[in-house]
Formats: structure tokens, C-alpha cells, sequence
């Protein structure tokens, strides 16, 4: 019998991070969820988390009671993330710094603490989330684009530094999805973006849970360092 | 913590750090181990390994500390040079901290 596959996702109260916590649910794998508010999602197999991945100490603790419990990580996807569509000029710097706070930062300090864990996986895996505004340069998104583009050199840097772990470090880059985070986009911003793309549609979470089952894949070994985008942006 | 118990987990933890290494880079288990930099057993990442293995069971006993901070890796003289200079460098971090 194959072991099942125990996976801690950021970020799991709404949005994406539900979907894929659900989806890995319904595979028959153990999850971790974590986010600053409680969760109405209840599973045998789900195990929800109350943390904000700026709180290094809360990240310790959590990292520490799955160790004790569950020996282990197969995967971690640092899905949280936050958002503020603000044209440049009109971004206050303390909105910019908590971004870099939550999608960089968090990334990181998770990464950093999960080391230990995935160790003790014969398939261990790290999955970013950042965004085709990376690649596209999106006026009105600087601080949230520069804070992914931090997210994907992380990515490539782990990569190097964690592959003689066996640790693969990849990032997915959705188009836009109909989640909370481009709620504050205009209709027309996001039809223009979907116009940009080699595939003409919003994505969906399936679109991205398919490229992050393809990461995960233990016949994925070879694949590191590697940022894939939806919908045909290079 | 008694200085003795520390050493015994540092031993420990290379114990465990040897499963996962190759026959010839297993580390020779001794009270002076060499361990990191000139005449040492390990590599960058086989030491990353043993500190985090070192980490995760002074944990277990209920002592967090970090072994790989900024001014560990700049030292002159490094702390993970051999088993009695990380032992003293975990004692003097506990000791710190209280």
C-alpha cells in the first residue's frame, strides 16, 4: 500500500488554499492547513493550524507539533498570500512591507523550518504560488509583483541549495482565478489579461492543482527550480 | 542542561546524520570529531543536516535554539569545527538565553 502523502498548505481558509487542501482530502492524503483564522473545514484527515506566517514562533510551533505527531512532510505549499491593486505612486510603504512580510517572508521562514521534515520523505517538495504579473510586469501591482518576483528567485536559489536533500523547489504562476485576491481588480483589467494569454479563459483551481499534482509526482525528481505560468505566459 | 547530556545528544544526532550518508562520508563517531572546515568530515549541506538533526532533538528536551545564525557561520574561530567547539557553542547558546 502507498503511504499517504502528508502535506502542509498556507493559507488554507479560502481561495485556492481551500480548494487544494479539499483536493488533497479527497486523494486520500493527510493535510496540514494553517491560517490566522479558525476553519469550517473538518476531515479526519485535516489538521487545521491558527497561524500568521509573519510569527516566526508560531511557525516553530506548528513545524514542531507535526514532527511530534506526524514525523514527517512530503510537501509544503506556501500558498498564503496578500494582495493590494495600488498604482506605484499611490502605494503607502507600510502596505508594500507587510506584502513582502506575508508572500516573501512567510515563504521563506516555512521553507526554512520545513528542511528538517522533508528530509524524512523519499519525494520531498517545496511548491511556491506566484503569479503571471511577474512575468507581465502589471502596472498597478508593483508591490504584490515584486514581492512573487522575490518568491520565484527564492525558488531557484532553494532549488540549488536543497537538491542534495532531494528537496525539489517549484513555483506555480496562476493567471487570474476568480478568488478573493483580484476581487479588487476591475472587470475590464482582468478581461485585457485574459485577452494577453495563449489560452483565452480564467483559470480555474483545477488549473492549478493539475501543475501542482505535477510537481508533487515522485517521477518528478528532475524537475527543480522551475516557475510554470497558466495560460501560455512566458 | 549538564554539558555531558548536550554532548551525548550531539553524538547522537551524528549517529542519526550517518544513516543517510554514504559509506565513505559516514562521520567517525568520537568525543573530538572532526567535523566542518579544515580536516573536517562534512560538507556545507551534510552539516546543515547534523545541526538541524541537533536542533530538532535539543527540541524534543525543550531547548530552542537556532545553531545556524549569521554570526555562527562568520566566526573566526567556527563552532561547528568539531564535536567539543559545537558542544560548548550549544552550552553558551543555552546559557545565553536564560
Amino acid at each position: 500500500m502507498t503511504q499517504k502523502r502528508q502535506i502542509l498548505i498556507t493559507g488554507t481558509t479560502k481561495g485556492l488554499g481551500d480548494k487544494l487542501a479539499r483536493h488533497f482530502l479527497d486523494e486520500g492524503d493527510i493535510v496540514f492547513g494553517c491560517a490566522r483564522s479558525p476553519t469550517d473545514l473538518t476531515h479526519d484527515n485535516y489538521h487545521h493550524f491558527c497561524l500568521d506566517v509573519t510569527d516566526a514562533k508560531g511557525i516553530k510551533e506548528v513545524f514542531f507539533r507535526i514532527r511530534q505527531d506526524f514525523g514527517r512532510l512530503d510537501a509544503l505549499i506556501n500558498n498564503v498570500g496578500i494582495a493590494s491593486m495600488n498604482a506605484f505612486a499611490l502605494t503607502p510603504l507600510e502596505t508594500a512591507r507587510k506584502i513582502m512580510e506575508v508572500n516573501y517572508f512567510g515563504t521563506f521562514s516555512c521553507s526554512q523550518r520545513a528542511i528538517g521534515l522533508l528530509r524524512k520523505s523519499k519525494a520531498p517538495r517545496i511548491i511556491n504560488l506566484s503569479t503571471v504579473a511577474v512575468p507581465l510586469n502589471l502596472e498597478g501591482e508593483a508591490a504584490y509583483a515584486a514581492s512573487k518576483s522575490a518568491v520565484e528567485t527564492l525558488t531557484r536559489i532553494m532549488a540549488k541549495e536543497l537538491g542534495g536533500f532531494g528537496i525539489t523547489c517549484n513555483a506555480v504562476g496562476p493567471s487570474p482565478i476568480a478568488t478573493d485576491l483580484i476581487k479588487g481588480v476591475g472587470e475590464e483589467k482582468i478581461q485585457k489579461l485574459i485577452q494577453a494569454q495563449a489560452i483565452k479563459r480564467m483559470a480555474t483551481p483545477q488549473d492549478v492543482i493539475n501543475v501542482v499534482e505535477f510537481f508533487l509526482r515522485p517521477e518528478s525528481g528532475m524537475i527543480t527550480g522551475q516557475t510554470i505560468y497558466l495560460g501560455g505566459i512566458s | 542542561m549538564e554539558i555531558e547530556l548536550i554532548e551525548r545528544i550531539v553524538l547522537e544526532s551524528i549517529e542519526i546524520s550517518n544513516y543517510t550518508l554514504d559509506d565513505d562520508k559516514k562521520i567517525i563517531i568520537s568525543h573530538d570529531a572532526k567535523l566542518f572546515g579544515k580536516d573536517g568530515q562534512l560538507d556545507s549541506m551534510n552539516l546543515v543536516a547534523l545541526l538541524i538533526q541537533v536542533e530538532e532533538t535539543l527540541q524534543d528536551q525543550g531547548v530552542e535554539i537556532s545553531l545556524t545564525d549569521e554570526h555562527a557561520v562568520s566566526v573566526a574561530r567556527s563552532p561547528f569545527k568539531d564535536v567539543p567547539s559545537l558542544v560548548n557553542y550549544i552550552d553558551l547558546l543555552i546559557k545565553t538565553m536564560q
